[in-house]
């Protein structure tokens, strides 16, 4: 497959920004939905750990870890269609073959996601008890079985985002030995590091939460002290030796580079990833008793989220560095038909709408959190104005779509 | 030479790639129209609760929406994507010509799609712990966000079929794509007719309600909403007739299966009997029931719908410049794409083909049967199986013949001049024609394309210089 190849595969229309707008939004949107992938994998881990015990602690935790793991299904998949999107703009050649070359598998993702997802939904439903010890656990199975297929879809996505990569093993795959096999049955290509890398994550992302949880917890004085310093010593464990294997496993993917680029595994974005990832890790030990006692209970979680967007950058970066520096194609002469309307809109409504929507939401729900059970909850005038100027916000959004709509089609 | 940059092609002999399509989008259609004609339901049901003071409608929004988090946040939040996914290896340039035109919309209603799962989750949850007031102004704005998620979507779904405006060709211009008369004739059919879902959904939950008044109450709400809306979306359905393009039309009077209009009628007709039911006596309103009448339109209201509304884009599958079989069939001067009909009609497939091995480029006797198999595999398995099920098997359409000389005929004949109402132009050089003839004789009658084969072998033999000349390329 010569780049003449590779570049004839590009879609006629072109794209309606520069491609550094799609790469940039792509980096940012897959740091949030791996994030996302991390809680709820390790989220499900931790309950599938704990929920079979007698202990109180480790009933309570499992309890948690299932809704958060439920929720964070929801988030995974929401964030996950904005790169999933911009991957589908920007590398339309190397992404199609890809997911065409494994068909089969492309739609058992969808199948087996949703069977995951309904599992885990099944377990939480047979267990609305699940925090208290003396109640027995029911269908365990679903649990497992939920985790099972997380981590098989996600070695599914792992899989078409390698083949991508390898365009110059494409015909073999397609027609091995000159027979086209068009059944799309096989997932052609794996690299253990770099699939094992982005799943151990899930540990030091999950400590990473998991040390938000108490903070969270004891602040709103919603758990006794032995809870939090269970949970605490969990998070630690969980972030420190989660971390060292992550990055044992990460310097594994970089040594199976292929050699021409070689060189990319000592890059400044490995080595700011590297050194992010152990920052994040170090973190809980530099502060000490403040991630119980203040807000910088949270820091471990927003370095961990720098550290991802670091990994998500260097991973868009090899991406570039391959498919450039190996196959001879360069991402950004796709050619630019730009669209002002369009991307105005988007940042528009993405900066005004999206922001002051879910300041409001995330407000609010922060501090029904907070509130003792049994009390409702009554936002203070600020938040109440960011929900008035949200509503009217999107109201105009609606407004101007059918004016801009009406002008349009009866011009 | 320029190459034609078409993908390899996933061929699924069962049902066929396009079915796959199919049910993904009928499953999705059904979750996504429930849960935006929901979110909209909810925020009048959350105001009425406020202005009321009838903190059980409350309740009756939790359980609608808990019941919605699996029916439409888990499978219909999972099959969006999963739309994206299907069409990505069924039809990769149909998908990928709305994704280069429309990305920031896509990208816009994800901003929205965000809102909605945080505020269902919000809706659900919050129920009972926060006042009254704000927990109407949270669903009022779940309600809006999840409505401009549809306004955005039915731009994209009405460019597939035609763009909004014929300027578009000339002119470009992503409004002129997106806006037109098929735009908001779509729009409202298909607002109207989720409400109409969502009151058959909403049943399933309020048969579960055990204080009699209350069920009352909600079964008719539910039953005027499905009343009012199947109406209105039935009249609606006639306007959106009226916008489709010629070629739709054209389509539809020739093409679309029988049982097409008999069962939009009858569906139509069996949901507002069972609404009438349900408004008459609430005590009719029970789980199997509602779940009964939730198939029904899944299964002979949205798929015929899905199924005739891939069948009247035809030739086309996107934008009528993409062709069903993913060739570029058009110039659009206004984006500076050029169609590849005349490079084909140069050099053909065989030449100009991204995905093809080697040891195919050239026709021989050899490999006559395997080349015929990859044009069809390429220029045909988008629309027609290849094997005796799924979507119009392609065998069935050339009549008794077992003649390949019958077969190429019309191949280089009807087919190859785009003269086919509903077929894409497909300009077969003569030698991939009659590899193709060859090809779909085999699925026919295998001993007529192999004697057809061992005639092509023998002349090949007597004369082989005359032969080469005629039928044998370099390989590029």
């Amino acid at each position: 497959m010569n780049s003449a190849m590779l570049y004839a595969l590009r879609d006629v229309a072109g794209v309606p920004s520069h491609p550094i707008v799609f790469l940039v939004l792509g980096v940012l949107t897959f740091a949030l939905h791996i994030a996302a992938v991390h809680v709820m994998l390790g989220g499900t881990a931790l309950a599938l750990a704990n929920a079979f015990s007698r202990n109180p602690m480790r009933r309570r935790l499992a309890a948690a870890m299932t809704t958060t793991a439920k929720i964070a299904v929801s988030v995974a998949v929401v964030l996950g269609v904005a790169p999933l999107l911009f991957v589908q703009v920007t590398y339309d050649p190397f992404w199609y073959t890809s997911n065409v070359l494994s068909a089969w598998w492309v739609v058992g993702f969808i199948v087996l996601l949703i069977a995951g997802y309904m599992a885990l939904y099944f377990f939480y439903g047979r267990n609305h008890d699940l925090a208290d010890p003396q109640h027995p656990v029911r269908s365990g199975w679903s649990l497992l079985a939920s985790l099972a297929l997380f981590l098989l879809v996600g070695f599914i996505m792992h899989v078409l985002t390698n083949q991508m990569l390898s365009p110059d093993k494409w015909m073999q795959w397609y027609a091995p030995n000159g027979v086209i096999d068009p059944r799309g049955h096989t997932l052609h290509d794996y690299n253990a590091w770099r699939f094992g890398f982005f799943i151990a994550l899930a540990a030091p992302v999950t400590g990473a939460w998991l040390y938000a949880y108490r903070r969270y917890l004891a602040a709103g004085r919603q758990a006794d002290a032995a809870y939090l310093q269970w949970v605490g010593a969990l998070a630690g464990k969980m972030l420190t030796i989660g971390g060292i294997a992550s990055l044992a496993l990460l310097a594994g993917w970089m040594a199976t580079l292929p050699p021409v680029i070689s060189g990319f595994a000592t890059s400044p974005v490995v080595l700011l990833s590297v050194a992010l990832l152990l920052l994040t890790v170090a973190l809980p030990s530099l502060l000490g008793k403040r991630t119980l006692q203040t807000s910088l209970g949270y820091a471990p979680l927003a370095a961990g989220t720098v550290a991802l967007i670091a990994v998500a950058t260097l991973r868009e970066l090899l991406r570039w560095t391959v498919l450039k520096g190996v196959h001879g194609y360069d991402v950004f002469t796709y050619p630019i038909h730009m669209d002002w309307y369009s991307n105005v809109l988007f940042f528009a409504t993405f900066a005004l709408i999206g922001g002051t929507t879910l300041a409001y939401f995330l407000s609010i729900a922060w501090k029904v959190g907070h509130t003792p059970q049994g009390q409702i909850y009554t936002p203070s005038p600020a938040i109440d104005r960011i929900g008035t100027v949200s509503l009217w916000l999107i109201g105009l959004w609606i407004v101007q779509f059918f004016v801009v709509g009406f002008v349009v089609w009866a011009r | 030479m320029d190459w034609i940059g078409l993908y390899p092609t996933w061929y699924e002999p069962g049902v066929g790639s396009g079915w796959v399509v199919g049910i993904m989008a009928t499953i999705h259609v059904l979750a996504s129209h429930t849960s935006v004609g929901a979110a909209i339901l909810f925020a009048y049901l959350a105001v009425l609760a406020y202005r009321r003071n009838q903190p059980q409608l409350l309740d009756y929004i939790r359980k609608y929406g808990m019941f919605l988090l699996v029916f439409s946040y888990v499978i219909g939040s999972i099959t969006g994507p999963g739309i994206w996914f299907t069409t990505t290896v069924a039809s990769p340039r149909g998908i990928s010509a709305l994704i280069h035109s429309f990305v920031w919309k896509w990208a816009t209603e994800w901003v929205f799609f965000v809102i909605e799962v945080v505020g269902v989750y919000l809706v659900v949850y919050l129920a009972g712990r926060v006042d009254q007031r704000t927990h109407m102004r949270i669903a009022v704005i779940f309600g809006m966000a999840s409505y401009t998620t549809m306004l955005i979507i039915l731009g994209i779904l009405s460019f597939m079929l035609v763009p909004g405006k014929e300027i578009w060709f000339t002119e470009g211009g992503y409004l002129n794509g997106f806006y037109g008369a098929n735009t908001f004739a779509q729009l409202a059919m298909r607002t109207a007719f989720m409400f109409t879902m969502t009151a058959v959904v909403g049943g399933i939950v309020a048969a579960r309600i055990t204080d009699p008044a209350f069920k009352r109450e909600i079964s008719r709400k539910l039953a005027w909403l499905g009343i009012v809306s199947s109406l209105v979306g039935a009249a609606l359905f006639q306007w959106y007739i009226r916008s489709l393009p010629e070629t739709a039309h054209l389509v539809m009077d020739n093409r679309l299966p029988g049982y097409f209009q008999p069962a939009i009628l009858t569906v139509l007709l069996g949901i507002l009997a069972y609404f009438v039911m349900t408004l008459i006596s609430s005590r009719t309103l029970v789980v199997w029931g509602a779940s009964l009448a939730t198939v029904s339109i899944l299964l002979f209201g949205l798929w015929p719908e899905e199924v005739a509304r891939e069948s009247i884009r035809k030739p086309w599958v996107a934008g009528q410049y993409v062709y069903s079989n993913q060739i570029i069939g058009r110039d659009v001067p206004g984006m500076r794409i050029k169609s590849e009909i005349p490079l084909l009609e140069s050099h053909g497939f065989l030449k100009t083909q991204v995905f093809l091995p080697d040891n195919l480029r050239v026709v021989t006797p050899d490999n006559m049967l395997k080349v015929g198999e990859s044009l069809a595999l390429t220029t045909c398995s988008n629309c027609h199986s290849l094997s005796n099920t799924g979507m119009r098997p392609l065998h069935s359409y050339f009549g008794n013949t077992t003649n390949v000389a019958e077969v190429e005929a019309y191949l280089r004949g009807a087919l190859a001049t785009g003269a086919t109402l509903y077929m894409p132009m497909i300009p077969l050089k003569p030698e991939e024609a009659e590899a193709l003839a060859v090809f779909i004789v085999n699925m026919k009658q295998p001993q007529a394309a192999i004697a057809h084969i061992q005639h092509k072998a023998a002349l090949a033999q007597a004369d082989p210089a005359a032969t080469s000349a005629a039928s044998f390329h370099e390989v590029r």
